[in-house]
Protein backbone atom coordinates (compact mmCIF):
# COMPACT_ATOMS: atom_id res chain seq x y z
CA UNK A 1 0.00 0.00 0.00
CA UNK A 2 2.62 2.61 0.80
CA UNK A 3 4.10 2.07 -2.89
CA UNK A 4 1.08 2.56 -4.02
CA UNK A 5 0.53 5.62 -2.22
CA UNK A 6 3.83 6.53 -2.72
CA UNK A 7 3.74 6.95 -6.43
CA UNK A 8 0.91 8.59 -6.71
CA UNK A 9 3.04 11.56 -5.51
CA UNK A 10 5.53 10.57 -7.76
CA UNK A 11 2.81 11.16 -10.35
CA UNK A 12 2.31 14.73 -9.63
CA UNK A 13 5.58 16.04 -9.56
CA UNK A 14 6.59 19.38 -11.64
CA UNK A 15 2.70 20.10 -11.21
CA UNK A 16 2.56 22.46 -8.43
CA UNK A 17 -0.64 21.56 -7.30
CA UNK A 18 0.42 22.93 -3.60
CA UNK A 19 -0.09 26.15 -5.28
CA UNK A 20 -3.65 25.83 -5.52
CA UNK A 21 -4.69 25.91 -1.86
CA UNK A 22 -1.95 28.43 -0.87
CA UNK A 23 -3.65 30.70 -3.45
CA UNK A 24 -7.04 30.15 -2.06
CA UNK A 25 -5.71 30.29 1.44
CA UNK A 26 -4.10 33.80 0.49
CA UNK A 27 -7.04 34.72 -0.92
CA UNK A 28 -9.66 33.87 2.02
CA UNK A 29 -7.11 35.24 4.57
CA UNK A 30 -7.33 38.55 2.24
CA UNK A 31 -10.81 38.30 2.16
CA UNK A 32 -11.23 38.13 5.97
CA UNK A 33 -9.24 40.81 6.46
CA UNK A 34 -11.52 43.16 4.55
CA UNK A 35 -14.38 41.61 6.43
CA UNK A 36 -12.70 42.78 9.45
CA UNK A 37 -11.52 46.01 8.10
CA UNK A 38 -15.45 46.95 7.40
CA UNK A 39 -17.05 45.95 10.19
CA UNK A 40 -16.39 47.53 13.81
CA UNK A 41 -15.32 45.34 16.27
CA UNK A 42 -16.71 47.05 19.39
CA UNK A 43 -18.04 43.68 20.83
CA UNK A 44 -14.02 41.54 20.49
CA UNK A 45 -16.08 39.24 22.69
CA UNK A 46 -18.27 38.16 19.94
CA UNK A 47 -14.54 37.87 17.67
CA UNK A 48 -14.08 34.54 17.44
CA UNK A 49 -17.90 33.79 16.37
CA UNK A 50 -17.96 36.46 13.74
CA UNK A 51 -14.85 34.90 12.41
CA UNK A 52 -16.00 30.98 12.36
CA UNK A 53 -19.22 32.16 10.66
CA UNK A 54 -17.10 34.66 8.09
CA UNK A 55 -14.60 31.30 7.59
CA UNK A 56 -17.92 29.19 6.82
CA UNK A 57 -19.30 31.22 4.53
CA UNK A 58 -16.09 31.98 2.64
CA UNK A 59 -15.18 28.08 2.45
CA UNK A 60 -18.82 27.51 0.82
CA UNK A 61 -18.02 29.87 -1.63
CA UNK A 62 -14.27 28.82 -2.31
CA UNK A 63 -13.72 25.56 -1.09
CA UNK A 64 -16.16 23.86 -4.33
CA UNK A 65 -13.89 25.52 -6.72
CA UNK A 66 -10.76 24.97 -5.20
CA UNK A 67 -12.02 20.96 -5.00
CA UNK A 68 -13.16 20.87 -8.24
CA UNK A 69 -9.41 22.26 -9.23
CA UNK A 70 -7.54 19.98 -6.89
CA UNK A 71 -9.60 17.12 -8.53
CA UNK A 72 -8.92 17.73 -12.18
CA UNK A 73 -5.01 18.33 -11.29
CA UNK A 74 -4.91 15.14 -9.61
CA UNK A 75 -6.80 12.90 -12.13
CA UNK A 76 -6.54 14.31 -15.45
CA UNK A 77 -2.90 12.90 -15.48
CA UNK A 78 -4.27 9.31 -15.85
CA UNK A 79 -6.79 10.62 -18.71
CA UNK A 80 -4.19 12.91 -20.41
CA UNK A 81 -1.55 9.63 -20.89
CA UNK A 82 -4.24 7.00 -21.17
CA UNK A 83 -2.20 5.21 -18.00
CA UNK A 84 -5.54 3.33 -16.18
CA UNK A 85 -5.16 0.38 -18.50
CA UNK A 86 -1.60 0.05 -17.23
CA UNK A 87 -1.89 1.10 -13.72
CA UNK A 88 -4.93 -1.62 -13.49
CA UNK A 89 -2.54 -4.17 -14.65
CA UNK A 90 -0.51 -3.86 -11.38
CA UNK A 91 -2.80 -2.28 -8.87
CA UNK A 92 -6.55 -2.99 -7.99
CA UNK A 93 -9.08 -0.63 -9.23
CA UNK A 94 -10.41 -0.18 -5.55
CA UNK A 95 -6.89 0.59 -4.63
CA UNK A 96 -6.04 3.09 -6.75
CA UNK A 97 -9.59 4.70 -6.34
CA UNK A 98 -8.48 5.03 -2.42
CA UNK A 99 -4.90 6.28 -3.16
CA UNK A 100 -6.17 8.92 -5.73
CA UNK A 101 -8.85 10.34 -3.01
CA UNK A 102 -6.20 9.73 -0.01
CA UNK A 103 -4.24 12.07 -2.23
CA UNK A 104 -6.59 15.30 -2.79
CA UNK A 105 -7.93 14.42 1.51
CA UNK A 106 -4.43 15.25 2.10
CA UNK A 107 -4.16 18.35 0.45
CA UNK A 108 -7.51 19.02 1.62
CA UNK A 109 -6.45 18.58 5.72
CA UNK A 110 -3.56 20.40 5.28
CA UNK A 111 -5.62 23.50 3.99
CA UNK A 112 -8.06 23.02 6.83
CA UNK A 113 -5.51 22.93 9.49
CA UNK A 114 -3.63 25.89 7.51
CA UNK A 115 -7.24 27.91 8.50
CA UNK A 116 -7.28 26.55 11.92
CA UNK A 117 -4.30 28.09 12.00
CA UNK A 118 -4.46 31.23 10.09
CA UNK A 119 -7.89 31.76 12.38
CA UNK A 120 -5.52 31.77 15.35
CA UNK A 121 -3.50 33.99 13.85
CA UNK A 122 -6.18 36.33 12.92
CA UNK A 123 -8.13 36.37 16.59
CA UNK A 124 -4.84 37.08 18.12
CA UNK A 125 -3.83 40.27 15.38
CA UNK A 126 -7.87 41.96 16.42
CA UNK A 127 -7.06 40.94 19.93
CA UNK A 128 -10.25 38.75 20.20
CA UNK A 129 -11.06 38.01 23.98
CA UNK A 130 -11.48 34.75 24.82
CA UNK A 131 -10.45 31.37 23.14
CA UNK A 132 -11.58 29.03 20.88
CA UNK A 133 -13.66 26.39 22.63
CA UNK A 134 -13.33 22.67 21.75
CA UNK A 135 -17.02 22.72 20.76
CA UNK A 136 -16.57 25.66 18.14
CA UNK A 137 -13.26 23.83 17.07
CA UNK A 138 -14.93 20.57 16.40
CA UNK A 139 -18.07 21.93 14.97
CA UNK A 140 -15.93 23.54 12.50
CA UNK A 141 -13.62 20.59 11.92
CA UNK A 142 -17.15 19.19 11.00
CA UNK A 143 -18.40 21.76 8.68
CA UNK A 144 -15.36 22.70 7.05
CA UNK A 145 -13.69 19.48 6.92
CA UNK A 146 -16.21 16.56 6.74
CA UNK A 147 -18.69 18.42 3.86
CA UNK A 148 -15.26 19.36 1.92
CA UNK A 149 -14.43 15.77 1.67
CA UNK A 150 -17.68 15.04 0.74
CA UNK A 151 -17.56 17.72 -2.17
CA UNK A 152 -14.17 16.29 -3.09
CA UNK A 153 -15.09 12.68 -3.57
CA UNK A 154 -17.48 14.39 -5.59
CA UNK A 155 -15.36 16.42 -7.58
CA UNK A 156 -12.59 12.95 -8.14
CA UNK A 157 -16.04 11.20 -9.12
CA UNK A 158 -16.42 13.78 -11.87
CA UNK A 159 -12.67 14.13 -13.01
CA UNK A 160 -12.28 9.81 -13.52
CA UNK A 161 -15.05 9.81 -15.70
CA UNK A 162 -14.15 13.18 -17.75
CA UNK A 163 -12.37 13.37 -20.45
CA UNK A 164 -12.65 17.58 -20.61
CA UNK A 165 -11.94 18.40 -17.27
CA UNK A 166 -14.55 21.92 -18.29
CA UNK A 167 -17.20 19.78 -16.73
CA UNK A 168 -16.54 18.74 -13.23
CA UNK A 169 -15.09 22.53 -13.31
CA UNK A 170 -18.28 23.72 -14.29
CA UNK A 171 -19.71 21.91 -11.39
CA UNK A 172 -17.74 22.94 -9.25
CA UNK A 173 -18.62 26.68 -9.24
CA UNK A 174 -22.02 26.23 -10.02
CA UNK A 175 -22.04 24.51 -6.65
CA UNK A 176 -20.59 27.16 -4.91
CA UNK A 177 -23.05 29.65 -6.05
CA UNK A 178 -25.76 26.93 -5.04
CA UNK A 179 -24.24 26.59 -1.64
CA UNK A 180 -24.40 30.25 -1.42
CA UNK A 181 -27.49 30.58 -1.89
CA UNK A 182 -28.67 27.63 0.61
CA UNK A 183 -27.19 30.37 3.09
CA UNK A 184 -30.17 33.00 2.33
CA UNK A 185 -32.80 30.34 1.24
CA UNK A 186 -33.77 28.13 3.82
CA UNK A 187 -35.50 25.10 3.23
CA UNK A 188 -35.83 21.40 2.79
CA UNK A 189 -34.73 21.07 -0.78
CA UNK A 190 -31.02 21.85 0.29
CA UNK A 191 -31.25 17.96 2.10
CA UNK A 192 -29.54 16.64 -0.80
CA UNK A 193 -27.87 19.33 -2.25
CA UNK A 194 -23.80 18.18 -0.82
CA UNK A 195 -22.63 22.25 -1.08
CA UNK A 196 -25.61 23.52 1.16
CA UNK A 197 -23.85 21.27 3.78
CA UNK A 198 -21.52 24.13 4.71
CA UNK A 199 -24.79 26.20 5.77
CA UNK A 200 -27.09 23.28 7.37
CA UNK A 201 -23.87 22.29 9.40
CA UNK A 202 -23.75 25.52 10.24
CA UNK A 203 -23.35 26.45 14.30
CA UNK A 204 -23.42 30.30 14.56
CA UNK A 205 -26.76 32.29 14.83
CA UNK A 206 -26.71 36.12 14.39
CA UNK A 207 -29.11 38.89 15.64
CA UNK A 208 -29.64 42.14 14.00
CA UNK A 209 -30.26 45.03 15.74
CA UNK A 210 -31.74 47.47 13.64
CA UNK A 211 -31.72 50.38 16.20
CA UNK A 212 -28.06 49.91 17.11
CA UNK A 213 -26.91 48.39 13.61
CA UNK A 214 -24.86 46.30 15.61
CA UNK A 215 -25.07 42.01 14.52
CA UNK A 216 -24.67 39.45 17.68
CA UNK A 217 -23.35 36.23 17.28
CA UNK A 218 -23.89 33.37 19.83
CA UNK A 219 -24.03 29.69 19.39
CA UNK A 220 -26.67 27.38 18.08
CA UNK A 221 -26.78 23.68 18.09
CA UNK A 222 -25.91 21.87 15.11
CA UNK A 223 -28.68 20.43 13.09
CA UNK A 224 -28.56 16.50 13.95
CA UNK A 225 -30.60 15.52 11.44
CA UNK A 226 -28.44 16.96 8.49
CA UNK A 227 -25.29 15.88 10.60
CA UNK A 228 -26.78 12.46 10.56
CA UNK A 229 -27.60 12.32 7.00
CA UNK A 230 -24.47 13.97 5.62
CA UNK A 231 -22.44 11.45 7.99
CA UNK A 232 -24.27 8.25 6.24
CA UNK A 233 -24.27 9.92 2.55
CA UNK A 234 -20.54 10.70 3.02
CA UNK A 235 -19.51 6.79 3.61
CA UNK A 236 -22.27 5.53 1.48
CA UNK A 237 -21.01 7.74 -1.73
CA UNK A 238 -17.79 6.32 -1.25
CA UNK A 239 -19.06 2.73 -1.14
CA UNK A 240 -21.07 3.74 -4.69
CA UNK A 241 -17.97 5.60 -6.34
CA UNK A 242 -15.44 3.15 -5.38
CA UNK A 243 -17.57 0.28 -6.73
CA UNK A 244 -18.28 2.64 -10.16
CA UNK A 245 -15.18 3.25 -10.62
CA UNK A 246 -14.09 -0.39 -10.58
CA UNK A 247 -16.57 -1.84 -12.34
CA UNK A 248 -16.52 1.35 -15.33
CA UNK A 249 -12.71 2.23 -15.22
CA UNK A 250 -11.97 4.72 -17.80
CA UNK A 251 -9.87 3.49 -20.28
CA UNK A 252 -10.50 -0.49 -19.66
CA UNK A 253 -13.90 -0.93 -21.24
CA UNK B 1 2.69 -29.28 -24.18
CA UNK B 2 2.56 -26.26 -21.68
CA UNK B 3 1.17 -22.97 -21.98
CA UNK B 4 1.33 -20.05 -20.48
CA UNK B 5 -1.62 -18.57 -21.03
CA UNK B 6 -4.71 -20.88 -21.94
CA UNK B 7 -7.88 -19.90 -22.06
CA UNK B 8 -11.46 -21.59 -22.54
CA UNK B 9 -14.67 -20.82 -24.04
CA UNK B 10 -13.63 -16.60 -23.51
CA UNK B 11 -16.36 -14.87 -24.48
CA UNK B 12 -17.42 -11.31 -24.39
CA UNK B 13 -20.87 -9.35 -25.04
CA UNK B 14 -21.55 -5.71 -24.95
CA UNK B 15 -25.42 -5.33 -24.93
CA UNK B 16 -25.70 -8.73 -25.73
CA UNK B 17 -23.81 -9.12 -28.63
CA UNK B 18 -21.09 -11.34 -28.61
CA UNK B 19 -17.40 -9.24 -29.57
CA UNK B 20 -15.02 -12.41 -28.45
CA UNK B 21 -17.04 -16.00 -29.33
CA UNK B 22 -15.87 -18.93 -27.21
CA UNK B 23 -11.95 -18.16 -27.63
CA UNK B 24 -9.82 -20.70 -26.84
CA UNK B 25 -6.26 -19.51 -26.95
CA UNK B 26 -2.98 -21.56 -26.00
CA UNK B 27 0.07 -20.20 -26.12
CA UNK B 28 3.21 -22.19 -25.60
CA UNK B 29 5.54 -21.11 -22.93
CA UNK B 30 9.01 -19.21 -24.46
CA UNK B 31 8.10 -18.15 -27.85
CA UNK B 32 6.42 -15.23 -29.87
CA UNK B 33 2.74 -16.13 -30.34
CA UNK B 34 1.16 -13.40 -32.74
CA UNK B 35 -1.96 -12.80 -32.71
CA UNK B 36 -3.78 -12.03 -36.22
CA UNK B 37 -6.96 -10.62 -36.83
CA UNK B 38 -8.51 -7.66 -39.24
CA UNK B 39 -9.38 -4.43 -37.16
CA UNK B 40 -12.35 -5.07 -35.13
CA UNK B 41 -11.62 -8.55 -34.89
CA UNK B 42 -11.56 -8.74 -31.47
CA UNK B 43 -7.96 -8.88 -30.72
CA UNK B 44 -7.78 -5.83 -28.47
CA UNK B 45 -10.76 -7.16 -26.36
CA UNK B 46 -9.34 -10.48 -25.84
CA UNK B 47 -5.72 -9.20 -24.78
CA UNK B 48 -7.79 -6.93 -22.48
CA UNK B 49 -9.64 -9.85 -20.90
CA UNK B 50 -6.62 -11.68 -19.98
CA UNK B 51 -5.64 -8.52 -18.23
CA UNK B 52 -8.72 -8.47 -16.50
CA UNK B 53 -9.20 -5.02 -18.00
CA UNK B 54 -12.28 -5.46 -19.02
CA UNK B 55 -14.75 -8.51 -17.66
CA UNK B 56 -15.19 -11.55 -18.91
CA UNK B 57 -19.07 -12.27 -19.94
CA UNK B 58 -18.63 -16.58 -20.28
CA UNK B 59 -15.30 -18.62 -20.11
CA UNK B 60 -12.04 -18.67 -18.01
CA UNK B 61 -8.65 -17.26 -17.87
CA UNK B 62 -5.57 -19.11 -16.59
CA UNK B 63 -1.93 -17.68 -17.11
CA UNK B 64 1.05 -19.38 -16.05
CA UNK B 65 -1.59 -22.77 -14.93
CA UNK B 66 -3.33 -20.62 -12.48
CA UNK B 67 -6.85 -19.82 -13.08
CA UNK B 68 -7.27 -15.79 -12.93
CA UNK B 69 -9.73 -14.68 -10.72
CA UNK B 70 -10.43 -11.24 -9.16
CA UNK B 71 -8.48 -12.37 -6.38
CA UNK B 72 -5.25 -13.27 -7.65
CA UNK B 73 -5.35 -11.17 -10.39
CA UNK B 74 -2.64 -8.64 -9.43
CA UNK B 75 -0.51 -11.48 -8.40
CA UNK B 76 -0.44 -12.99 -11.17
CA UNK B 77 -0.28 -10.02 -13.31
CA UNK B 78 2.95 -9.12 -11.40
CA UNK B 79 4.47 -11.79 -13.32
CA UNK B 80 3.99 -9.91 -16.61
CA UNK B 81 4.51 -6.49 -18.77
CA UNK B 82 1.80 -5.78 -20.62
CA UNK B 83 1.27 -2.57 -23.68
CA UNK B 84 -1.74 -2.24 -24.79
CA UNK B 85 -3.48 0.19 -27.68
CA UNK B 86 -1.30 3.04 -27.08
CA UNK B 87 1.19 3.90 -24.84
CA UNK B 88 0.66 5.09 -21.57
CA UNK B 89 2.37 7.54 -20.06
CA UNK B 90 2.69 10.89 -17.67
CA UNK B 91 3.56 13.56 -20.18
CA UNK B 92 4.76 16.10 -17.27
CA UNK B 93 7.35 13.64 -16.19
CA UNK B 94 10.27 12.39 -17.75
CA UNK B 95 10.67 9.04 -19.33
CA UNK B 96 12.95 7.56 -16.36
CA UNK B 97 10.30 9.28 -13.75
CA UNK B 98 7.50 7.25 -15.57
CA UNK B 99 10.10 3.98 -15.28
CA UNK B 100 9.82 4.80 -11.74
CA UNK B 101 6.36 5.14 -11.28
CA UNK B 102 6.16 1.67 -12.87
CA UNK B 103 9.13 0.07 -11.06
CA UNK B 104 7.35 1.08 -7.66
CA UNK B 105 4.42 -0.76 -8.26
CA UNK B 106 5.88 -3.89 -9.45
CA UNK B 107 8.36 -3.68 -6.09
CA UNK B 108 11.58 -4.74 -8.61
CA UNK B 109 14.98 -3.04 -8.28
CA UNK B 110 15.71 0.32 -9.59
CA UNK B 111 18.32 -0.95 -11.77
CA UNK B 112 16.45 -2.71 -14.02
CA UNK B 113 15.20 1.10 -14.98
CA UNK B 114 19.17 1.58 -16.87
CA UNK B 115 18.29 -2.16 -18.55
CA UNK B 116 15.30 -1.72 -19.86
CA UNK B 117 16.22 1.50 -21.56
CA UNK B 118 19.72 0.13 -22.88
CA UNK B 119 17.17 -2.39 -24.21
CA UNK B 120 14.81 -0.06 -25.94
CA UNK B 121 17.59 2.12 -26.74
CA UNK B 122 15.92 4.91 -25.03
CA UNK B 123 19.43 6.42 -22.55
CA UNK B 124 19.89 9.17 -24.00
CA UNK B 125 15.90 10.44 -23.92
CA UNK B 126 15.15 9.60 -20.79
CA UNK B 127 15.65 12.95 -19.01
CA UNK B 128 13.33 14.35 -21.86
CA UNK B 129 9.39 14.91 -20.96
CA UNK B 130 7.44 12.28 -22.26
CA UNK B 131 5.30 15.15 -24.38
CA UNK B 132 8.02 16.09 -26.13
CA UNK B 133 8.60 12.69 -27.50
CA UNK B 134 7.74 11.42 -30.70
CA UNK B 135 4.71 8.34 -31.08
CA UNK B 136 7.70 5.94 -31.76
CA UNK B 137 9.61 7.45 -28.67
CA UNK B 138 6.15 6.96 -26.41
CA UNK B 139 5.94 3.31 -28.22
CA UNK B 140 9.47 2.32 -26.88
CA UNK B 141 8.90 3.99 -23.42
CA UNK B 142 5.67 1.69 -23.42
CA UNK B 143 7.98 -1.16 -23.89
CA UNK B 144 10.01 -0.27 -21.76
CA UNK B 145 7.67 -0.01 -18.76
CA UNK B 146 5.85 -3.48 -19.76
CA UNK B 147 9.76 -5.07 -19.75
CA UNK B 148 10.45 -3.75 -16.16
CA UNK B 149 10.49 -7.06 -13.80
CA UNK B 150 11.70 -9.33 -16.66
CA UNK B 151 8.03 -10.56 -16.70
CA UNK B 152 7.76 -14.30 -17.93
CA UNK B 153 4.66 -13.22 -19.74
CA UNK B 154 4.52 -9.98 -22.32
CA UNK B 155 1.16 -8.93 -23.70
CA UNK B 156 1.86 -6.55 -26.88
CA UNK B 157 -1.10 -5.18 -28.38
CA UNK B 158 0.23 -3.69 -32.33
CA UNK B 159 3.74 -2.01 -30.68
CA UNK B 160 4.94 -1.54 -33.83
CA UNK B 161 1.96 1.17 -34.48
CA UNK B 162 3.03 4.70 -35.25
CA UNK B 163 6.85 3.76 -35.99
CA UNK B 164 9.05 4.71 -38.67
CA UNK B 165 10.35 1.43 -40.76
CA UNK B 166 13.56 1.90 -38.63
CA UNK B 167 11.91 1.78 -35.27
CA UNK B 168 9.48 -1.46 -36.32
CA UNK B 169 12.12 -3.44 -37.82
CA UNK B 170 14.02 -2.74 -34.25
CA UNK B 171 11.28 -3.97 -32.83
CA UNK B 172 10.52 -6.80 -34.46
CA UNK B 173 14.21 -8.02 -33.62
CA UNK B 174 13.92 -7.06 -29.65
CA UNK B 175 10.24 -9.16 -29.66
CA UNK B 176 12.40 -11.86 -31.37
CA UNK B 177 15.20 -11.92 -29.00
CA UNK B 178 12.96 -11.91 -26.16
CA UNK B 179 12.00 -15.63 -25.49
CA UNK B 180 15.46 -16.85 -26.15
CA UNK B 181 17.64 -13.90 -24.55
CA UNK B 182 15.22 -13.68 -20.79
CA UNK B 183 12.84 -16.94 -21.52
CA UNK B 184 10.12 -15.00 -21.99
CA UNK B 185 6.77 -15.54 -23.97
CA UNK B 186 5.46 -12.54 -26.02
CA UNK B 187 1.71 -12.31 -27.32
CA UNK B 188 2.02 -9.75 -29.70
CA UNK B 189 -1.25 -9.27 -31.74
CA UNK B 190 -1.16 -7.23 -35.33
CA UNK B 191 -3.12 -7.29 -38.24
CA UNK B 192 -0.02 -7.75 -40.56
CA UNK B 193 0.50 -11.35 -42.06
CA UNK B 194 4.24 -9.77 -43.23
CA UNK B 195 4.95 -9.08 -39.73
CA UNK B 196 4.07 -11.87 -38.30
CA UNK B 197 6.07 -14.07 -40.66
CA UNK B 198 8.86 -12.20 -39.36
CA UNK B 199 8.26 -12.52 -35.37
CA UNK B 200 5.91 -15.42 -34.80
CA UNK B 201 6.97 -19.06 -33.81
CA UNK B 202 2.73 -19.59 -33.09
CA UNK B 203 -0.12 -17.96 -34.06
CA UNK B 204 -3.67 -17.47 -33.50
CA UNK B 205 -6.02 -16.05 -36.15
CA UNK B 206 -9.69 -13.73 -34.73
CA UNK B 207 -12.02 -13.25 -37.27
CA UNK B 208 -15.74 -11.46 -35.80
CA UNK B 209 -14.64 -12.85 -32.80
CA UNK B 210 -13.86 -16.51 -33.32
CA UNK B 211 -10.44 -18.23 -33.40
CA UNK B 212 -10.49 -19.90 -36.60
CA UNK B 213 -6.92 -21.04 -36.64
CA UNK B 214 -4.14 -21.37 -34.25
CA UNK B 215 -1.05 -23.45 -35.25
CA UNK B 216 2.83 -23.32 -35.51
CA UNK B 217 3.82 -20.08 -38.24
CA UNK B 218 4.53 -23.42 -40.51
CA UNK B 219 1.25 -24.63 -40.46
CA UNK B 220 -0.33 -21.37 -41.80
CA UNK B 221 2.58 -21.24 -44.58
CA UNK B 222 0.37 -24.13 -46.03
CA UNK B 223 -2.66 -22.39 -46.17
CA UNK B 224 -0.96 -18.88 -47.35
CA UNK B 225 1.64 -20.31 -49.90
CA UNK B 226 2.55 -17.69 -52.47
CA UNK B 227 1.18 -18.15 -55.50
CA UNK B 228 2.46 -17.33 -59.03
CA UNK B 229 1.46 -14.19 -61.27
CA UNK B 230 1.98 -13.91 -64.90
CA UNK B 231 1.08 -11.08 -67.32
CA UNK B 232 1.34 -12.26 -70.98
CA UNK B 233 0.26 -10.48 -74.84
CA UNK B 234 -2.12 -13.34 -75.45
CA UNK B 235 -4.01 -14.95 -72.66
CA UNK B 236 -5.98 -16.81 -75.18
CA UNK B 237 -2.54 -19.12 -75.86
CA UNK B 238 -1.51 -18.93 -72.26
CA UNK B 239 -4.91 -20.27 -70.78
CA UNK B 240 -4.84 -23.10 -73.51
CA UNK B 241 -1.35 -24.13 -72.83
CA UNK B 242 -1.69 -24.25 -68.95
CA UNK B 243 -4.98 -26.66 -69.63
CA UNK B 244 -3.03 -28.55 -71.57
CA UNK B 245 -0.21 -28.74 -68.53
CA UNK B 246 -2.85 -29.37 -66.37
CA UNK B 247 -1.70 -26.33 -64.13
CA UNK B 248 -5.48 -24.51 -62.35
CA UNK B 249 -5.30 -20.78 -63.09
CA UNK B 250 -7.35 -18.35 -62.25
CA UNK B 251 -7.84 -14.62 -63.93
CA UNK B 252 -7.04 -11.89 -61.45
CA UNK B 253 -6.86 -8.08 -62.34
CA UNK B 254 -5.48 -8.80 -65.97
CA UNK B 255 -2.71 -11.35 -64.56
CA UNK B 256 -3.08 -14.80 -64.55
CA UNK B 257 -2.60 -16.39 -60.71
CA UNK B 258 -1.31 -20.17 -60.72
CA UNK B 259 -0.15 -22.25 -57.57
CA UNK B 260 3.23 -21.67 -56.53
CA UNK B 261 6.04 -25.23 -58.81
CA UNK B 262 8.99 -25.75 -57.69
CA UNK B 263 11.78 -23.24 -59.76
CA UNK B 264 12.46 -25.80 -62.80
CA UNK B 265 8.65 -26.77 -62.93
CA UNK B 266 8.25 -22.88 -63.12
CA UNK B 267 11.11 -22.67 -65.69
CA UNK B 268 9.72 -25.79 -68.08
CA UNK B 269 6.44 -23.63 -68.02
CA UNK B 270 7.27 -20.23 -69.35
CA UNK B 271 9.21 -21.45 -71.29
CA UNK B 272 6.37 -23.55 -73.17
CA UNK B 273 4.53 -20.60 -72.78
CA UNK B 274 6.79 -18.50 -74.92
CA UNK B 275 7.63 -21.42 -77.41
CA UNK B 276 3.12 -21.30 -77.55
CA UNK B 277 3.56 -17.61 -78.61
CA UNK B 278 2.14 -16.40 -75.14
CA UNK B 279 4.43 -13.82 -74.71
CA UNK B 280 5.38 -13.46 -71.34
CA UNK B 281 6.39 -10.24 -69.87
CA UNK B 282 6.22 -10.25 -66.44
CA UNK B 283 6.45 -13.46 -63.66
CA UNK B 284 5.67 -12.15 -60.26
CA UNK B 285 5.33 -14.39 -57.16
CA UNK B 286 2.70 -13.03 -55.16
CA UNK B 287 1.98 -13.53 -51.52
CA UNK B 288 -1.81 -14.51 -50.29
CA UNK B 289 -2.81 -11.61 -48.39
CA UNK B 290 -4.36 -12.09 -44.84
CA UNK B 291 -7.52 -11.61 -46.69
CA UNK B 292 -6.95 -14.35 -49.08
CA UNK B 293 -5.93 -17.02 -45.74
CA UNK B 294 -9.37 -16.19 -44.24
CA UNK B 295 -10.87 -17.31 -47.61
CA UNK B 296 -9.14 -20.43 -47.33
CA UNK B 297 -9.36 -20.65 -43.80
CA UNK B 298 -13.00 -19.88 -43.48
CA UNK B 299 -14.18 -20.87 -47.14
CA UNK B 300 -15.91 -17.10 -47.15
CA UNK B 301 -14.40 -13.26 -47.52
CA UNK B 302 -13.41 -11.71 -44.41
CA UNK B 303 -13.00 -7.98 -44.52
CA UNK B 304 -10.28 -6.41 -43.37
Amino acid sequence: MLGEWKTEWMKVRHRKIALIPAAFLLFTFLWLSWAAGSVHMESAEDGWLWLLMCLGLVNTILVPTMAAMLASRLCDVELKGNTLKLLCTMERKGRLFDMKLLTGASYLSVYVAAELVMMVAFGRMHHFAGEITLRLLVCFLLQSGLVSLGVLLLQMMLSLFSANQILPLAVGLAGSFLGLFSWFMQSPFWRPVVWAYYNLLGYIGQDWDVESRIVSYYEVPMDRQALIIFLIALPVGYVLGRRLFIRRTPGCG
Amino acid sequence: MEYIVETRGLTKRYSGKEVVKDVDLKVPRSCVYGFMGPNGAGKSTTLKMLLGLIHISDGQVAIGGEKVNRKNRIAILKSTGSLIESPSYYGHLTGRENLEIVQTLKKVSGKEIDQVLKLVRMEEQQNKKVREYSLGMKQRLGLAEALLGNPSLLILDEPTNGLDPAGIQEIRELIRELPRRMGMTVLVSSHLLGEMDQMADYVGIINHGQLIFQDKLEALHEHSRDNLRLRVMNQTAALHILKREGISCALKEGDLELPRLADDETAQLIGRLCEGGAGVYRVEEKQKSLEEIFLSLTGRRGSL
